[in-house]
């Protein structure tokens, strides 16, 4: 330690991590830091299965008959990335890709009275599906032609729709289409949590429903990718990128103290020694004084040894429980991934259930998503707190991300980053920012 | 010293052809090797000199891992290069190396991957070790800590590599025969602990047994692929970006967006 830095990054979660690597690229010099043993803070994987035993305190080793403990990650944030989303987008820029294997998620499912069903993936699906009667699935198409040929710079796709005034209600009308398939297309497309988007301007709908019909024409199956070994992978890729551009890694290094002069940081304190820099970057564990709460989310991690029923034995698929079927304010959702993604071992699957908790019992609230999944071998039940900065880092130059919500992608994930980038910087954030900026692959080569 | 770290790590090693997996010492003349060190044309590919490049048969990843200022880099560097730099910094701007090599008449493009300078606080990434088919562990005969550190490193790699990686245990310097402070036996003793380990010593200076380590590593990995011409990723699994040489360009996106 013991010397001066651009940025100090506190915590490597995968925001820090993808920011961690953005100021390395583009040539700043980061040190970065974080109190635990692993990668990833919130977003890590645990390993080996003994280790999340261990953090669950549940008592006694795991049972033989879940293999072996380092076969085991297992995400503590359950998510998936969409195909043609900006973490993706962000991986591609940075070549990320190199250090990374994914598969895609075999298929998304919605409940709709006591029963999952497949949300259609193909031509074919969408005929049979029971989502729907004849009479919509044909008015449901005149609207989803609608919505993918949408310009918003180009009035004469519009047909009329003004994207900043319009309200989505509005749009509903005037296609026609009934509270079934708004319900389906405003939280199994649009992957809204809640019903408040229906009055607002259409536009944000519009192109979460385009987000989701490019995603699902990449690779057919569903609209998602899950990386192999874990979205503890994610981080730990970020983190590589910013390593070879000169940014220093310490784990297990305890933070003391953030230091400030003038209302300004001016470095961290750690085991004694002192780092300084310019401007610091940190998740909320790190600034407890600077962050408020604005929510609780459960999750619940399940350990199966079967496939969900009438998932067709998918191996990874995702549940969407609308809040409205189970009379709720907002959606629950299901992760289910497994052996085939190497995070458990042979023939186990990890189904992780969360959502926003609305009452003083919030393992009441995600029983219908138990009961999909029965039997259930073990499962591990977290209640978090959501935090959100109190200070934007302007004066300070402290810059701090907020919790990783309930959503099921990483869609507001890297909202934030870029927030945090805009903050830091003065400038918008631009995807080019994120390119390697010399060669750092060496050799020949003849292929 | 944990000297019961990474014992019976998984089952023997390769070199079915007379060598036995403990603990071998490499020298020049013992590879069973054809075509020597660096790939020599053959006289059909000479005659042929405006044909594309036959795509390697396999692709191998071989990470280099140990204490900082052991040699990790110039070993890399002697193999891939052909150099050597006296400077000891610590590495920046490396992700990886490629070195294409023929061995048993299979083309086999080589990424020797670098730690990018976490070893420095033991802060190695768990996905560093992940895909390495090979694991060099290198320490300095001249620097007992490097040796001390040594079961840290088995311990890592039986917590996160996989149990298939071929190991070589490697004390680097040979050079400073003047200065060392681990003798040859510690470290054949320790390899022999562990099933499969090999264990030689090198100079990337003087480039001794440099070459021989990766070829020796390579040969025992491919002892253990199936006899397939090309390596495949199962069809389920999506590199997203298979070449660091392609640009960061998403695929184009289908004319007719398909949805329900």
């Amino acid at each position: 330690m013991d010397e001066e830095y651009d940025v100090i990054v506190l915590g490597t979660g995968l925001k820090e991590c993808i920011l961690s690597g953005i100021m390395s690229v583009n040539g700043k010099k980061v040190l970065h830091m974080d109190r635990n043993p692993y990668y990833g803070g919130e977003s890590a994987s645990i390993t080996p299965l003994e280790d999340l035993f261990k953090r669950f305190k549940v008592a006694g080793n795991p049972p033989e008959s879940m293999g072996r403990g380092r076969d085991w990650n297992v995400d503590l944030i359950p998510k998936f990335l969409m195909a043609n989303g900006q973490l993706v987008k962000m991986l591609l820029y940075t070549e990320v890709t190199r250090y990374l294997d994914f598969k895609v998620v075999e298929g998304s499912f919605v409940y709709k009275a006591g029963k999952i069903h497949k949300v259609p993936s193909t031509e074919t699906e969408a005929l049979a599906s029971d989502l729907m009667g004849m009479f919509e699935k044909r008015r449901f198409r005149k609207f989803l032609i609608f919505v993918v040929g949408f310009d918003e710079h180009d009035p004469k796709t519009n047909q009329g729709v003004e994207p900043r005034k319009t309200t989505m209600r509005e749009v509903y009308k005037k296609f026609d289409l009934g509270q079934e398939v708004i319900d389906f297309t405003g939280h199994a497309l649009a992957l809204y949590r809640t019903d408040d988007y229906l009055d607002q301007p259409c536009l944000d709908t519009i192109n979460r429903i385009k987000l989701y019909s490019e995603s699902l024409a990449r690779y057919s199956k569903s609209p998602y990718l899950y990386p192999l070994y874990g979205l503890g992978e994610l981080p730990q890729g970020f983190a590589r990128l910013s390593a070879i551009y000169g940014g220093t890694y310490m784990l297990n290094k305890p933070v003391d103290e953030i230091v400030y002069e003038k209302g300004r940081v001016v470095g961290v304190k750690s085991e004694g020694e002192t780092a300084r820099c310019k401007q610091l970057i940190c998740d909320p564990s790190y600034v407890p004084n600077l962050v408020k709460k604005v929510g609780k989310v459960i999750r619940v991690i399940c350990i199966l040894s079967h496939p969900i029923k009438n998932t067709n034995d998918c191996n990874s698929c995702q549940i969407i429980i609308p809040q409205m079927q189970v009379n709720r304010k907002s959606d629950i959702y299901v992760c289910i991934v497994s052996y085939a993604h190497n995070v458990a071992a042979e023939g186990k699957y990890i189904a992780i259930v969360s959502t926003t908790v609305e009452t003083n019992n919030p393992e009441k609230e995600v029983q219908p998503a138990l009961e999909l999944l029965d039997p259930i071998d073990k499962s591990f039940v977290s209640i978090s707190d959501l935090y959100q900065p109190t200070d934007d880092g302007q004066t300070s130059q402290v810059f701090i991300s907020s919790s990783y919500d309930a959503t099921t992608h990483f869609e507001t994930t890297c909202d934030d980053i870029k927030s945090i980038y805009k903050r830091m910087t003065g400038t918008d954030f631009d995807f080019e920012n994120m390119k390697r900026k010399q060669n750092d692959v060496f050799g020949d080569d003849a292929q | 010293m944990d000297r019961t770290a990474g014992a019976k790590r998984r089952g023997p090693g390769g070199g079915g052809e007379g060598l036995s997996s403990n603990s071998r010492s490499l020298s020049a003349n013992s590879l069973p090797v054809a075509g020597g060190a660096s790939p020599k044309p053959s006289p059909a590919s000479s005659r042929r000199r405006r044909q594309p490049p036959r795509p390697a048969d396999y692709k191998l990843q071989v990470i280099i891992i140990g204490s900082r200022g052991v040699g990790k880099t110039s070993l890399m560097e002697r193999f891939t290069d052909d150099t050597f730099s006296e400077a000891c910094k610590s590495t920046v701007g490396v992700d990886f190396k490629i070195k294409t090599i023929e061995l048993r008449g299979k083309k086999i493009r080589l990424q020797i991957w670098d730690t990018a300078g976490q070893e420095r606080f033991n802060s190695i990434t768990s996905a560093y070790y992940r895909s390495a088919k090979g694991i060099v562990l290198v320490y300095d005969i001249t620097k007992k800590e490097t040796f001390e550190d040594v079961p840290k490193w088995m311990k890592m790699i039986d917590k996160y590599a996989s149990e298939d990686a071929e190991l070589l245990l490697v004390g680097n310097k040979l050079d400073c025969e003047v200065d060392r402070a681990i003798s040859r036996q510690q470290g054949e003793k320790f390899a022999l602990q562990v099933t499969g380990m090999r264990f030689c010593e090198a100079s990337a200076k003087d480039n001794y047994n440099v070459n021989e380590i990766f070829l020796k590593l390579v040969d025992d990995i491919l002892n253990k692929l199936p006899d397939i011409p090309r390596r495949e990723l199962s069809n389920s699994i999506l590199s997203l970006q298979p070449e660091p040489e392609i640009p960061p360009e998403l695929p184009p996106l289908r004319q007719n967006v398909r949805c329900c």
